[in-house]
């Protein structure tokens, strides 16, 4: 076999996250050679999926500041026998992101055929938790009407704030049309919240609807994002089946599309290599030469690698929480013909929750609960992903909205949690860039709903990588890659 | 027939290291083609498929090879999903080769549902099978020696993985991918290994 030092490689790409994996399945069929290096042990990078044992060695590497994006992370089990299963039986998302139908990620996975090898799953209703107005009573989840049929059918509002709703959920279907336009461009860097309040009358409660659709982590989105966002949703609606805007790959979402766009790439030629990172580049030479971690030195046209630097503190915090219960109510479709939803988003809106101290939070905290279905935690248990944008009391105001919520869904008995991951995700400014021979991913975003944008910084390496070469029909379109068929065999 | 998507779907992997003769056994099960040159790895081909009747019944093979990606030991954990059988597979003229056995094993089990057809194919020319039994025997997996280069018992481990998968209770339904019943089509049912499991016709 021929030894890494003796080919000469058209690209590296370093890290294995969505945005590199992407790349790999976009070169699958170019006759380029590729070698794919990730200095972690896993596939995935930042949006990986780990088990149980997995969270507990990455929890190390992030303590000991050897996963740059990372920060503050910790793991708590309860003593003795909780009813957790073997630890091979989990798959926590580091990125649980959901995927609407009219995302180009899913037409570029259908295109490229790599979609085959992956199961998507539908992300169900979208509730807002109301906390109890007084100590006798649970708090409670309102289902957030989002389709015309909802909004006639709700009894969660008034007659007057439905005609309100109607006449804003007709009004963004085509909000980027001449007549429309001017209603809110006056409005497009003003707080969505005071555009819905100026055109639209909406009170609180029914702005609180329309930010919790955006998933907005401040909930200060603008008029102008907001309402791209908004479109996205409704529009998704109905797509690939009736009653769902989104999708979510079963098995930790992202991570799985970056591991078989991985797989892709291999079927194309390309070579893999986990747990070697780049040691020494010198790229003053063409080639470039790079000194891997492994002790490899490998010469490379090009380079495509992550930044991993986060540029400020800023970020987002994650409580991941496994419990006892499948949590059923929150998994009904509602309407006819639709599939069982495996996903259902529940948002706390700001002021809801209160810290320990009696301090009242400031942004939303959003909960993405997955069902054992997912393949994320086996049968009769659920897993719980909180994220809030970081402030000083993020990690006691996750606690808490866990707390508020197994009250909320709590029957006669309270779901018990039994595991819990907390970390803190970077964010970064930075942007993708190529320089030279050397192409630059931003790191990923700490958004709830995969963001499209992040789409052109793959297609914009893969022109680095082609350059002359590259021809744009054929970007992420491929044939199937037919395993021939034979004659039948008989045996019995 | 056999393009019949309605046929149940088996999904079977090839293991073991680089160099064992993996491509080879499945080239020569799949097309009765040998190439005594080629040693590279293969390139291109995503998986195999073949309609094999087992007990009067045709199952849809579908015969996953690790494109590479066991040179590194970098297959990935979504590679082994749906899996219900596993050929795992070494050189018996490479010492290494079966010592590193134990190893991949060790990581089919890990990634696999419980009861999943487990087969050790030991592949080449010297015959000393009493440590390949016992290693096989020892992880509840069949074995057998294979020659893709004399056709010796090509098709035994195919056909034998099959039949074991068919007589497992439940094995069949535990490792179907499409199960639950969220599971959403994205662009029609297709023609490969997963297609069959999704409720047909187009959305898109």
């Amino acid at each position: 076999m021929e030894s890494l030092a003796d080919t000469l490689w058209d690209v590296v790409i370093c890290g294995t996250g969505l945005q590199q994996s992407l790349l790999a399945l976009a070169l699958s069929r170019s006759d380029k050679k590729v070698l794919h290096i990730d200095p972690n042990d896993f596939y995935g990078g930042a949006e990986a999926a780990f088990s149980l044992q997995e969270v507990e060695s990455w929890v190390e590497k992030v303590e000991a500041g050897k996963e740059g994006l990372f920060e503050a992370a910790s793991v708590e089990k309860l003593e003795g026998d909780t009813g957790l299963s073997f630890p091979r039986a989990y798959s926590l998302a580091l990125a649980p992101q959901l995927i609407h139908a009219r995302s180009t990620l899913l037409s570029q996975l259908v295109s490229s055929r790599a979609y085959r090898q992956v199961e998507f799953l539908a992300v169900g209703s979208f509730s807002i938790f109301k906390p109890s107005p007084d100590s006798s009573q649970k708090p409670t989840l309102v289902r957030i009407p989002s389709t015309r049929e909802d909004v006639f059918s709700t009894t969660a509002i008034s007659a007057k704030a439905k005609r309100g709703l109607m006449k804003f959920l007709k009004f963004v279907l085509d909000y980027d049309s001449t007549p429309q336009t001017a209603t809110w461009q006056p409005h497009a860097d003003a707080p969505l919240t005071e555009f819905l309040l100026k055109e639209f009358k909406m009170d609180q409660e029914l702005q609180t609807y329309i930010i919790t659709l955006t998933l907005s982590l401040d909930g200060k989105i603008n008029t102008r994002d907001g309402l791209a966002v908004i479109r996205r949703h409704l529009s998704s609606m109905g797509m690939y089946g009736p009653g769902f805007a989104a999708l979510y790959p079963k098995w930790g979402g992202l991570s799985e599309i970056a591991q078989v766009s991985c797989r892709a790439g291999a079927v194309g030629g390309a070579v893999y290599m986990l747990g070697t990172g780049v040691k020494t580049m010198n790229n003053k030479e063409d080639p470039i030469v790079i000194e891997l971690t492994s002790g490899d030195t490998i010469k490379t046209r090009k380079v495509v690698r992550a930044n991993e630097s986060a540029t400020d503190h800023s970020g987002i915090n994650r409580l991941v929480a496994v419990v006892g219960s499948s949590l059923k109510s929150l998994f009904e479709s509602t309407v006819e013909g639709a599939p069982t939803p495996a996903v259902a988003i529940v948002a706390f809106p700001a002021g809801s929750l209160s810290t320990a101290a009696g301090e009242a939070s400031k942004s939303p905290v959003y909960l993405s609960v997955h069902s054992s279905d997912t393949g994320e935690c086996p049968v009769n248990q659920s897993v719980l992903y909180f994220t809030t944008g970081s402030e000083h009391a993020s990690k006691d105001l996750l606690q808490q909205a866990l707390d508020s919520f197994l009250a909320a869904v709590a029957g006669d008995t309270v779901p018990q949690c039994l595991y819990k991951l907390q970390y803190k995700q970077l964010q970064s400014s930075a942007q993708s860039q190529a320089s030279g021979s050397i192409f630059d991913f931003a790191p990923p975003a700490t958004a709830l709903a995969f963001d499209d944008s992040t789409l052109q910084s793959v297609h914009d390496a893969w022109k680095m990588v082609l350059g002359d070469e590259a021809v744009e029909e054929e970007y992420l379109t491929f044939a199937d890659r037919e395993g021939a068929m034979d004659d039948d065999e008989v045996y019995d | 027939m056999a393009s019949d998507d309605t046929l149940p779907t088996l999904k079977v992997l090839l293991i073991g290291p680089s160099g064992a003769g993996k491509s080879a056994l499945l080239t020569r099960y799949c097309d009765d083609e040998f190439d005594p040159e080629t040693s590279a790895a293969t390139i291109g081909i995503d998986f195999k498929i073949k309609v094999l009747n087992v007990r009067g019944k045709p199952y849809r093979l579908t015969l996953f090879d690790t494109a590479g990606q066991e040179r590194f030991r970098t297959l990935s954990t979504s590679f082994y999903r749906g899996a219900h059988g596993v050929l795992l597979v070494y050189d018996i003229s490479t010492r290494a080769s079966f010592l590193s056995m134990e190893r991949w094993f060790t990581e089919a089990e890990a990634n696999t549902v419980e009861g999943v057809a487990l087969y050790l194919v030991e592949g080449g020319r010297e015959v000393t099978t009493e440590e390949g039994q016992a290693l096989a025997e020892a992880h509840g997996a069949k074995f057998c020696e294979a020659s893709a280069k004399t056709r010796e018992n090509v098709r035994l481990p195919f056909v034998d993985i099959v039949d074991r998968i068919v007589q497992t209770p439940g094995l069949i339904q535990n490792a179907r991918l499409g199960r639950a019943a969220g599971a959403v089509a994205l662009g029609g049912s297709g023609s490969d290994g997963y297609g069959a499991y999704l409720p047909g016709g187009c959305s898109c």
